[in-house]
């Protein structure tokens, strides 16, 4: 039989005996959870070690001396547990009587009042009376933080705020100080928590299961019994975590992770967890929007569809097809760029349609799929954890993707070693073995080089090479031209540095590598995605748990945009457009008698057309390319130039401005659909209320438009259009219904309907493309070096605390409190050189323009490189960074341009 | 007393000079320098050989030198007697007659210490060396006979180790009892890369000071404890956990481990074997709950010292995750011994369940405090009569508290109770790391209690809700009760919220944290009735219910409480009773302890 | 600071476990935990500022703020509670005018008191620094703090 089921005995003794069963290295808590045998507790939380503290689950068992909790002990064969003795109730309610006895618990007061744990359990215990008398003093909450508040005077001192802080999230913020009845959970140095390191993710507010802590902007606005919860998928980076929206009278209270739910297992970030109300933000656009005379007017939507439609009608008469272009937003659900790219498919009858993945991870889809036969991320989030050695090159976790970085962070604290190539010293580096502050634009040398101490020092996998990969002997020859010794300067750092890089990869396997836009945001950055390819396939990691190459997608649904086909030369699924068959079953299925088979042209062409006249209409859904685009001076101009331009979006933007014609559409969390996370999961986003005004969902304008050009789309849902027609004509999402993916969503590939998804593509080796492609590849400077004009790097990103142009974040309560402004980050010495004080304002001039930021000094920046964000207008990268695009896939190099910096006199 | 040890037979003539932590405080180390400069002064360098020790337990009689053979104790030596000892005994060779001890009870100086009541009835195996090798030099506990104990074992197997252990009946000193060789055994089952050693040397128990005195007295003796254990259970790193209170002890631990280091004892292939062994010191930072096993492997790794529950056990999960052993400095001191004259031997001693001797911290009310070592299952009467001497100043027996915080109160109608680990349990008192304190009818048993539980109130470390909370509220129905408001009522809620506690705490701190509460409770309810109903301390230890009134009928007029007035606040003349203005007592109680004749009340 | 601060991490291995007796040996070289030394420990042992303060504060021997010229230490044990420990306690406290863990105004004592230093024998005690004073007396408290330095 099986050994490592085990058998128990519960309340033998008394009446209802059980026998149940459990596996070896349970606890007895996890067996009787298992079983369904109710036990109380209050610090145990599922997804935190044990703690023991609470006294609650203890139970009787036979032969172990007192009352030991269930929670911390292990269940082993033959135990005879009882769970509900006179003696257990006694000592459960006296511990509940001393919670509430030394502290401030009323529930009259408290926003948890419904769903509080200690409520639920004195309820459940009888506790009618408090028989202790107490010296209780209350102390003064803490609500210097814009999102949380903290109540110590309703802390049980459980301990799960501090595990969530520390075991779960990893952010080290909180702790248990003092000791005895002094405990209080405590920040460093015991400061208000806004003064502290928090990153207000309130992964404790979360666990918290009393009102100790609790959403600052969720106070007064409904109780437990008063909300429903609906779940749906966060709205803000490629994670894809998902949450649960609670809602009151059709209004989002808060937010909460769903705690079982893949892939993020309850964690959310600030900005999922308190970036939620911008939707209710009166900036919305309500009405459609007309250009007139220099000015906008409310148009109906009748006035505003006829005149789009017809103007592109003209346009395509008098230019033909290809004069009309469109980018699809990645930020909304899969069905709407689905029917956006058909709508340019069928009824414009071009392929000019692109989406924001052009701007980040274009390399990434173009480079892998050359590389592995698919371009998409090969393994899972839920990897991270697992992995035991990682290779995290441009990829800055903490910030861009904070709950990919918790992974990141639990695999370091699960005893994984952690390479860090980054030209900051960024968060994660702090908790590497060891940190390459690499050169920017360095990265195919480092590599490389890295590639050339494995074949040389013989530590590469031989027998994967050979059995999964092709073009070894090619890749062999090229890097043989990168010796440590000779890259050493270009990268910035020793030779021995690279080769105990090279060595640490080597000696554990698999090994796991993370990127993100510090690969692929480059003139180079396929060749950089296809190096990261070269490293993983030439150690034989690729296909295995915890290996893989892992690019992190930066938008919401920039997977789904791209897997929909809003791609110049993509059907939905990766079927080329100029693949014959693919033309003939895209052409049945919409029915239609033509299909452009021509490759279109990709975002920056677009633009640029505008400008020279080769792109009249331009149709731009959910960007803001005036301020994300590199130089926003020549892409306000080319926005200007264009002859008519359509935007459809939720807010007035920097990019509205330029528009003829501008759409108000549903936001997130209006609309019922699908988003793609970098895992290729794809998971169900869901309504909780209607668009404002007479705002309309995007895949509903689209087929009004198709309409005008005699299509007429049967499908009226999000599900009519991914169940009969999305996941019908594209073979990796198939077997997704949306049957399936009412919780937990689905990793593609999915070919059928009992298919299980992908947790990990090229499983053991065998690659989509039958062998994996080793491509030999050279480095290549960034197109802008510094010089005596302009002596410094700008590399560009994100930071925490707001996503992109601040459309949605910027409208959230809190998240401009926490960050206000654009900085311009700097390394002490460069600070010191030119006499520049933190905190000081400064400006920043390229070729292209200037911006005038206060200074951040900070030694996480090496000398001669400085950083900036693109999330303010004012003070926008953008102004500033250089449009030169990688060759192929047209992604700019947003990660290095030249700038100096002057102290502002 | 059984002579420690071979005491360097052909040596001839020594003075020893008692440098423990007691002793020292009251200038031992000026007695020291002062012994060698006047007996260099008086030639007798070459003859007599002057040596500091460890403590031999007389501490109240302290600095104490003995000049050996002739076991001559001298006793409250300063530094001005040195020279009067020299030139009397060491070269005239005869006794200073007025430093001699005197014994309480008889009125005669004591020539021979072998002779003292204090040492008679007690069996030293644990203390053997203490007060008569120098604990600074490891050749001195080799020539009496050291590290022959781990050579031996390691001549054996593993489980001929253990089976010896079990033979001697071992229970660990710590306080639970537990048989060593069987703790060792599961230690020894565990398989993995790596296993630990630990010595509790986190003597916390305010009263209890067995330990110190051994590492101060005789580290080596642990030492070699521990390699034994080491060898027994395959471990081959230890770490020996010192509380921060204890600067001496832990210079001469670590002065201990470099000479042992030096000599090869520890280190690779220890005495020829294949056997590797090394130990560090680790250094406490104050809190009593480190003393539990979890919380002291917390403290080690770096951690808040919170206790884990319990299982899995450190033998199968201790530090750092690796199978630990842990036993205290008491249990170490022991196992030598056990090795070198055999478990059977060991097993002589003691009573059936209680094999062995006991060390005992003697303090309080008592003539003679300090540290005596007793075979198991001597009666309390003779610890207190006979080595204690008697409670001093003609006041009665009250009761012995034993186990610290955690234990309870033996009274006076089991005064004749032979202390083991059964007898101790069964009366509600434990034997603990054996703290005995004797009090007296000045002892108030309610302040005894809420005295113990502000300790471990203040030292609970708050991880669990019974031992925060619930021994915060037992202290604050104490004070209640001692400030005279408690009600009955509340008197019936501390022993259920004691038993609540007990059950439900998760590490032994919280489970016995209310045994100094039940326990009086138990034995002495009348006086928390006197405090509750009719607003009296009958021992006049709780300030808020003294009147601070002298009792005419029982004052006899002598002053003494006059004189010991620190605030001017008696007004007394010859032959008159003495008044207390109230407005200037400090209620310092001052007067009271210096009445003989409970006249204020 | 940072000088001293290296000096004392020279003396160790950079991990979890030399927390504690890192921390002594800052108390050692400052005479408390200053925020910036406790933050250098926390980098030096690889784990969060928090952790380094939540250790910190439950371990009695460590200060969070300067003390004083010398410590006054008055034990409390139960050796020296029923040998009237108290009483040197609260006589102590009325010579300096200060609480425990206070430190007087021109900084040249503080007062700590501690639950035993194992002196039972000599109850009650106080120490002055590294001086044991055993068997006190009230009446000899002044002339014992006269004698400590200034």
């Amino acid at each position: 039989m099986n050994n490592d089921i085990i058998s128990l005995t519960v309340n033998g003794k008394d009446f209802r005996e059980k026998k149940i069963q459990g596996k070896k290295g349970q606890t007895v808590l996890e067996v009787f959870r298992d079983n369904g045998i109710p036990v109380p507790t209050l610090c145990h939380h599922p997804k935190m070690p044990p703690y023991g503290g609470c006294r609650l689950c203890i139970v009787e068992i036979e032969n172990m001396r007192g009352l030991p909790p269930s929670c911390t002990t292990p269940a082993t064969d033959g135990m005879v547990i009882s769970t509900h003795t006179e003696r257990l109730a006694r000592v459960r309610k006296t511990v509940l009587e001393l919670l509430v006895a030394y502290g401030d618990h009323n529930c009259l007061f408290c926003e948890m009042n419904g769903n509080c744990e200690l409520q639920n359990l004195v309820y459940e215990h009888g506790v009618n009376t408090i028989r202790f008398k107490t010296d209780f003093v209350p102390r003064p909450k803490d609500e210097s933080n814009p999102m949380i508040i903290r109540d110590q005077n309703k802390c049980v001192l459980c301990g799960r705020c501090v595990r969530a802080c520390q075991n779960v999230q990893v952010n080290g913020v909180i702790d248990v100080a003092a000791r005895g009845s002094n405990s209080f959970i405590t920040t460093f140095n015991n400061t208000p928590l806004m003064d502290s390191n928090c990153v207000s993710c309130g992964e404790c507010v979360q666990s918290c299961p009393v009102g100790a802590l609790t959403e600052k902007k969720a106070n007064g606005l409904g109780r437990a019994w008063e909300t429903e919860k609906v779940r749906t998928t966060c709205t803000y980076c490629g994670v894809g975590c998902q949450q649960w929206l609670h809602v009151k009278d059709g209004r989002i209270t808060k937010v909460t992770g769903v705690e079982d739910g893949a892939p993020n297992k309850g964690r959310l970030c600030v900005k999922g967890r308190f970036g939620y109300e911008f939707i209710y933000s009166e900036d919305r656009l309500k009405t459609p929007i007309i250009k007139e005379n220099g000015g906008f007017r409310e148009a109906s939507w009748d006035e505003a569809l006829d005149l789009v439609a017809s103007k592109f009608k003209e346009i395509i008469a008098k230019h033909g097809p290809d004069a009309v272009a469109g980018t699809s937003s990645s930020r909304s659900i899969n069905e709407d760029s689905y029917q956006m790219q058909k709508l340019f498919r069928t009824a414009f009858g071009t392929n000019n349609i692109d989406n924001c993945a052009r701007v980040c991870h274009a390399p990434t889809v173009a480079g892998l799929a050359k590389s592995f036969g698919s371009g998409a991320m090969t393994n899972s989030f839920s990897d991270f954890a697992k992995a035991k050695m990682i290779l995290v090159i441009g990829c800055n976790a903490t910030e861009a993707h904070p709950v990919a970085g918790t992974y990141l962070k639990n695999a370091v604290a699960n005893g994984a070693e952690m390479i860090v190539a980054d030209p900051r010293r960024i968060e994660l580096a702090d908790l590497a073995a060891l940190h390459v502050p690499l050169k920017v634009g360095s990265d195919i040398a480092f590599l490389n080089a890295i590639m050339n101490v494995l074949i040389n020092e013989n530590l590469y996998d031989k027998e994967y090479v050979a059995s999964c990969t092709d073009g070894f002997e090619a890749l062999k020859a090229k890097v043989m031209e990168y010796p440590p010794e000779k890259v050493a300067d270009i990268v910035g750092v020793s030779a021995e540095m690279i080769r105990d890089v090279a060595r640490r990869m080597a000696s554990v396997k698999p090994a796991l590598l993370v990127y993100t836009l510090g690969i692929t945001e480059h003139t180079c950055g396929m060749n950089n995605v296809m190096s990261c390819a070269n490293v993983q396939m030439l150690l034989g990691n690729v296909g295995f748990e915890g290996g893989g190459v892992n690019p992190i997608r930066g938008q919401n649904n920039v997977q789904g945009a791209c897997d929909m086909g809003a791609l110049p030369n993509l059907f939905p699924g990766y079927q080329r457009v100029d693949d014959p068959k693919a033309q003939e079953k895209f052409k049945a299925a919409w029915k239609v008698k033509s299909l452009p088979d021509k490759p279109g042209i990709m975002l920056p062409e677009m633009l640029e057309g505008c400008a020279t006249g080769k792109i009249k209409a331009f149709y731009i859904f959910g960007e803001n390319l005036a301020n994300t685009e590199p130089d926003i001076k020549h892409v306000e101009h080319c926005l200007e130039s264009a002859e008519f331009l359509v935007c459809q979006d939720n807010f007035p933007t920097e990019t509205t401005r330029f528009a003829d014609v501008i759409f108000p559409a549903a936001a997130w969390s209006e609309d019922n659909g699908t988003f793609a996370s970098s895992e290729r999961r794809v998971s169900r986003v869901r309504t909780v209320s209607k668009a404002p005004g007479i705002a309309k969902p995007n895949w509903w304008i689209f087929r009004e438009l198709a309409r005008r050009f005699g299509q007429v789309w049967e499908s009226d849902s999000g599900k009519d259009l991914w169940d009969n027609e999305i996941s019908v004509l594209s073979p990796p999402f198939a077997g997704i219904k949306y049957s399936r993916i009412e919780e937990d969503g689905l990793q593609w590939p999915c070919p059928t309907e009992t298919h299980p998804g992908t947790p990990i593509m090229h499983k053991d080796g065998k690659f989509t493309c039958g062998r994996g492609q080793f491509q030999a590849i050279d480095w290549t400077p960034p197109a802008e070096v510094p010089d005596k004009e302009y002596p410094f790097v700008l590399c560009t990103g994100r930071r925490l605390y707001h996503y992109h142009t601040r459309t949605q974040t910027g409208r959230c309560e809190g998240l401009n409190v926490l960050l206000g402004e654009e900085t311009v980050d700097m390394s002490p010495q460069d600070a010191k050189k030119l006499n520049i004080e933190h905190g000081e304002f400064v400006r920043v001039r390229s070729r292209r323009g200037e911006v005038k930021v206060k200074a951040k000094v900070t030694d996480k920046m090496q000398e001669g490189n400085v950083w900036m964000a693109f999330h303010f207008r004012e003070g926008c990268a953008n102004w500033l960074t250089n449009p030169v695009f990688d060759l192929v896939t047209k992604t700019a190099e947003y990660k290095a341009c030249a700038v100096q910096v002057e102290k502002i006199v | 007393m059984e002579p420690a040890i071979r005491l360097q037979p052909g040596k001839g003539r020594q003075v020893l000079i008692c440098r423990g932590t007691g002793c020292e405080s009251q200038k031992a180390n000026l007695i020291f320098a002062s012994l060698e400069k006047e007996m260099d002064k008086a030639g007798l360098n070459g003859s007599v050989e002057l040596k500091f020790t460890g403590c031999h337990g007389l501490c109240q009689m302290g600095p104490t030198i003995m000049v050996m053979p002739a076991g001559t104790f001298y006793c409250n030596v300063t530094p001005d007697d040195v020279s009067e000892i020299v030139e009397m005994d060491l070269v005239k060779g005869e006794r200073v007659e007025r430093l001699l001890f005197l014994d309480p009870k008889t009125k005669d100086r004591v020539l021979d210490y072998r002779d003292m009541n204090f040492f008679k009835p007690q069996r030293r195996i644990v203390l053997r060396n203490c007060g008569f090798i120098n604990p600074e030099a490891i050749d001195d506990y080799l020539a009496a006979g050291g590290y022959e104990g781990i050579k031996k074992a390691l001549k054996m197997t593993q489980q001929e180790v253990i089976d010896e252990m079990k033979r001697s009946g071992l229970r660990g000193r710590g306080g639970g009892g537990f048989p060593t060789g069987m703790k060792w055994e599961f230690a020894n089952r565990s398989v993995a890369d790596q296993k630990y050693i630990i010595c509790n040397a986190d003597e916390g128990d305010p009263g209890a000071f067995m330990d110190r005195a051994v590492l101060e007295g005789d580290p080596h003796s642990v030492l070699e404890g521990m390699m034994i254990g080491g060898y027994t259970i395959g471990a081959t790193k230890a770490y020996v956990y010192v509380r921060a209170e204890y600067p001496m002890a832990y210079e001469r631990t670590v002065l201990a481990i470099d000479q042992a280091r030096e000599r090869g004892f520890l280190g690779k292939n220890i005495f020829g074997s294949n056997f590797d062994f090394d130990i560090k010191v680790k250094l406490g930072a104050g809190a009593f709950v480190c003393g539990e096993e979890t919380a002291l492997m917390g403290s080690i790794e770096g951690k808040r010292g919170m206790p884990m529950p319990r299982p899995p056990f450190p033998a199968v999960k201790g530090l750092f995750g690796k199978p630990t052993n842990i036993n205290n400095v008491e249990t170490f001191a022991n196992i030598p011994v056990i090795l070198t004259r055999g478990g059977d031997w060991f097993a002589e001693v003691g009573t059936e369940k209680s094999k062995g001797t006991k060390v005992f911290a003697l303090a309080g009310k008592i003539t003679n405090s300090g540290l005596v070592e007793i075979p198991m299952g001597t009666p309390l009467r003779t610890i207190v009569e006979d080595i204690g001497g008697g409670i001093p100043n003609k006041r009665k027996f009250k009761a012995a508290q034993t186990g610290g915080p955690s234990g309870g109160c033996l009274p006076f109608n089991h005064y004749d109770v032979p202390m083991d680990y059964e007898n101790l349990t069964a009366l509600g008192a434990i034997m603990g790391s054996g703290r005995l304190i004797i009090t007296d009818e000045n002892t108030c048993m309610v302040d005894m209690a809420k005295f113990f539980l502000t300790f471990t109130q203040k030292e609970s470390c708050g991880k669990c809700v019974p031992c925060r909370l619930g021994t915060k509220n037992m202290l604050e129905i104490l004070t209640d009760i001692a400030n005279g408001k408690g009600t009955m009522a509340q008197l019936a809620q501390l022993t259920e919220l004691a038993e609540d506690v007990k059950a439900g705490s998760l590490c032994g701190l919280g489970q016995t944290a209310p045994n100094p509460a039940l326990s009086t409770v138990r034995h002495f309810r009348e006086e928390y009735e006197a405090h509750i109903l009719r607003h009296e301390c009958p021992a006049r230890v709780c300030v808020r219910l003294l009147k601070f009134e002298v009792n005419a009928d029982k004052c006899t007029k002598c002053g003494t409480c006059y004189k010991a007035c620190p605030a001017e606040a008696i007004t007394w003349r010859k032959k008159e009773v003495a008044t207390i203005d109230k407005e200037k007592c400090i209620a310092c109680r001052s007067c009271i302890l210096a009445c003989r004749f409970h006249a204020i009340d | 600071m940072r000088e001293k601060l290296q000096e004392v991490f020279a003396r160790h291995h950079g991990s979890r476990d030399a927390l504690i007796p890192v921390l002594q040996e800052i108390q050692g070289v400052f005479g408390y935990l200053p925020p910036e030394a406790m933050d250098a420990a926390a980098r030096f042992c690889r784990i969060s500022p928090v952790e380094v303060y939540g250790v910190a504060t439950f371990y009695a021997q460590f200060k969070f703020d300067p003390v004083g010229r010398n410590t006054i230490m008055v034990c409390q044990g139960t050796a020296c509670h029923v040998m009237g420990g108290a009483r040197i306690l609260e006589e102590v406290m009325n010579q300096l005018k200060v609480q425990p863990s206070q430190t007087t105004e021109d900084g040249r004592f503080t007062l700590e008191t501690v639950a035993c230093i194992g002196a039972c024998a000599l109850a009650p005690a106080m120490f002055v620094n590294k001086d044991t004073h055993g068997r006190m007396k009230p009446e000899k408290i002044a002339e014992i703090l006269n004698g400590a330095g200034n």
